[in-house]
């Protein structure tokens, strides 16, 4: 088998705890790439097809009162009948959003809408059972109820209380897979007569830009912005996400340069001696730079396909034991597998370098 | 015609602050097809001389021309390369590949010679005049030091090397294993016209070799 007695895979062979860290090492590496990555488009992909589902097309808000991971019960629901008189507006209905830690891993969001208006304004239906009505009663769409919990079942909603499941609707839209009552929720946050935000849905006739610029004029001092832009992408919205991407990406690239620096600086120091013998048979430092280089490109080959099995496997297990979801894409995939690889080879280069300059009588004395 | 040509070579080793004389000035003319012994006690510089013939040192002073090229005016890179073309080695300690198997260590030497697949006559008649047919599957640490040993002569004169420079060879070998390997050191010199160089201790392996070299004190004395 000329390929297994090449010095590269002998080596690895050879040596295989070594071998098998400096694999876990780049996995680790790539594995974190792809599943921070994964979950931030999974998690933002979802968000973005249960928006499509909202026909509300403005969202009237105090200012600064929403964000992706925070949301504020601020409004006054006193602004409802001033904007349903207002010209192009068809229907309104205010909307409490709130974010919990899920007690789980991440947060957790909760809508308190009047269900028949809501459901009316963006037409929702309930498919299995019917709409709250008391204020331990929630309904929730198809993916939360495929979570074992059929109508009938309970829900524990902000840590410990328990909400009734009385009906399933779809499709699924909005911000959260749960609604209770406004009522509800007012109650709970001891907020009565305030909201989130206002739904607003415009006229089929109206430009949603010219009613917008209406609304502000009528009642200035408040946020009025489009629904598809509040539900934007979560990277774009959540200030500096894609910094701390591009971070974990440098510092995964590091960790698997410095797992290969590591494991190569003591494989070289090992094999001292057979590199005085390579030199000895007239190995050129290009060729011994070579070798060690491409015993690196393998170990992080075989790092970078683990990463990816692991991610895989990993974001299966995890979207099957909580409600994240992790989407994988090409770029990032193509990312990891190039710090996987540019960072073997990099954190290789030292050891290689060192090897190739070794003094070849010194190095056929190494004991 | 020479195969190799060494004049004046002197070495000195510089230990701390101390200039430490290892060659005093040595020539040496050795014919194509010599198979030459190189004598001498401990510390007369017979190693030294022999990794300066294979460029693994740069003398002091002195000039090697090595089948027409001046080892001594290249630079390292062009020394390694002279090296790779035009010299085998063989150490006393075998200096296998313990990952590889007797074929592997033949290959990469083939690679690193950069003839690929090498001669297939020559590697057949090599492996045959050696006796290691049946034996080329086995790592290195599966095989008697007396095969390892021939495993390294192989490895060493299977890239046709213009002169073989071997440090002892028979050191680490028993009797009946030292006679076997200088049996072929014997043969291959006879059969392939092999220049060979062999630093020895030993007054029998000596007394195969065509001419005997004697150093003492960094000299040649006996040439």
């Amino acid at each position: 088998m000329k390929v297994f007695d090449s010095l590269v895979a002998s080596n690895i062979r050879q040596r295989p705890m070594r071998s098998a860290i400096s694999v876990v090492g780049v996995a680790l590496g790539v594995a974190l790439v792809m599943l921070f990555t994964g979950l931030t488009r999974g998690m933002s992909n979802d968000l973005q097809r249960r928006s499509t589902n909202v026909r509300g097309n403005i969202i009237f808000t105090r200012k600064g009162s929403i964000s992706i991971m925070s949301s504020a019960t601020n409004l006054s629901t006193k602004y409802l009948e001033r904007l349903q008189q207002i010209d192009g507006v068809e229907a309104a209905t205010p909307i409490i959003r709130y974010v919990y830690a899920s007690g789980g891993i991440g947060f957790d969001q909760v809508e308190g809408v009047e269900w028949d208006n809501f459901a009316r304004m963006n037409d929702v239906h309930i498919i299995q059972g019917r709409g709250p009505q008391a204020n331990d009663e929630v309904v929730i769409d198809e993916t939360k109820a495929a979570r074992k919990h059929p109508v009938g079942s309970t829900l524990k909603i902000f840590g410990e209380k328990l909400y009734k499941v009385v009906g399933i609707y779809s499709p699924e839209a909005g911000g959260a897979r749960a609604k209770l009552t406004l009522a509800s929720l007012q109650e709970t946050l001891e907020a009565p007569g305030k909201c989130t935000y206002i739904l607003i849905k415009t006229k089929e006739s109206a430009d949603p830009v010219s009613v917008a610029k209406r609304i502000d004029h009528e009642l200035p001092g408040n946020n009025v912005q489009f629904t598809r832009d509040v539900f934007a992408s979560v990277e774009s919205s959540i200030p500096s996400l894609g910094i701390f991407l591009r971070v974990l990406v440098a510092l995964a690239a590091i960790v698997s340069a410095l797992v290969v620096m590591l494991a190569m600086h003591t494989t070289i120091t090992e094999r001292t001696r057979e590199i005085g013998i390579l030199k000895a048979m007239g190995a050129s430092r290009a060729y011994i730079v070579g070798e060690i280089e491409r015993e690196a490109l393998l170990i992080s080959a075989m790092g970078l396909l683990a990463g990816f099995a692991v991610a895989l496997g990993a974001g299966f297990v995890i979207h099957k034991s909580t409600s994240l979801i992790f989407e994988y894409g090409w770029r990032w995939a193509l990312a990891a597998a190039a710090i996987g690889l540019i960072g073997g080879a990099l954190g290789a280069l030292y050891p290689a370098m060192r090897a190739a300059n070794l003094d070849p009588v010194n190095a056929l004395a190494y004991e | 015609m020479a195969i190799l040509k060494a004049e004046n070579l002197e070495k000195t080793y510089r230990v701390g602050k101390v200039d430490v004389p290892a060659l005093r000035g040595v020539s040496l003319n050795v014919e194509a097809g010599e198979f030459v012994a190189v004598m001498g006690p401990s510390g007369c510089g017979k190693s030294t001389m022999l990794h300066l013939l294979g460029g693994l040192l740069t003398p002091t002073k002195g000039r090697i021309v090595i089948d027409g090229e001046d080892l001594t005016a290249a630079t390292d890179a062009k020394r390694t390369d002279i090296r790779r073309r035009k010299i085998g080695f063989v150490f006393q300690r075998f200096n296998l590949f313990p990952t590889l198997t007797a074929d592997g260590n033949l290959r990469l030497a083939e690679r690193i010679h950069g003839n690929g697949a090498g001669d297939p006559q020559r590697r057949r008649e090599i492996l045959g005049l050696l006796r290691l047919e049946d034996k080329m599957h086995h790592k290195p640490l599966e095989l008697s030091g007396g095969e390892q040993q021939r495993v390294a002569l192989a490895r060493a004169v299977i890239t046709q090397p213009a002169l073989v420079l071997a440090d002892e060879p028979t050191g680490n070998l028993d009797s009946e294993n030292s006679a076997i390997v200088l049996n072929m050191f014997q043969e291959l010199n006879r059969r392939f016209n092999q220049t060979i160089i062999m630093i020895t201790h030993n007054p029998e392996a000596a007394a195969a070799c065509g001419r005997v070299i004697q150093m003492r004190d960094g000299h040649i004395v006996v040439t």
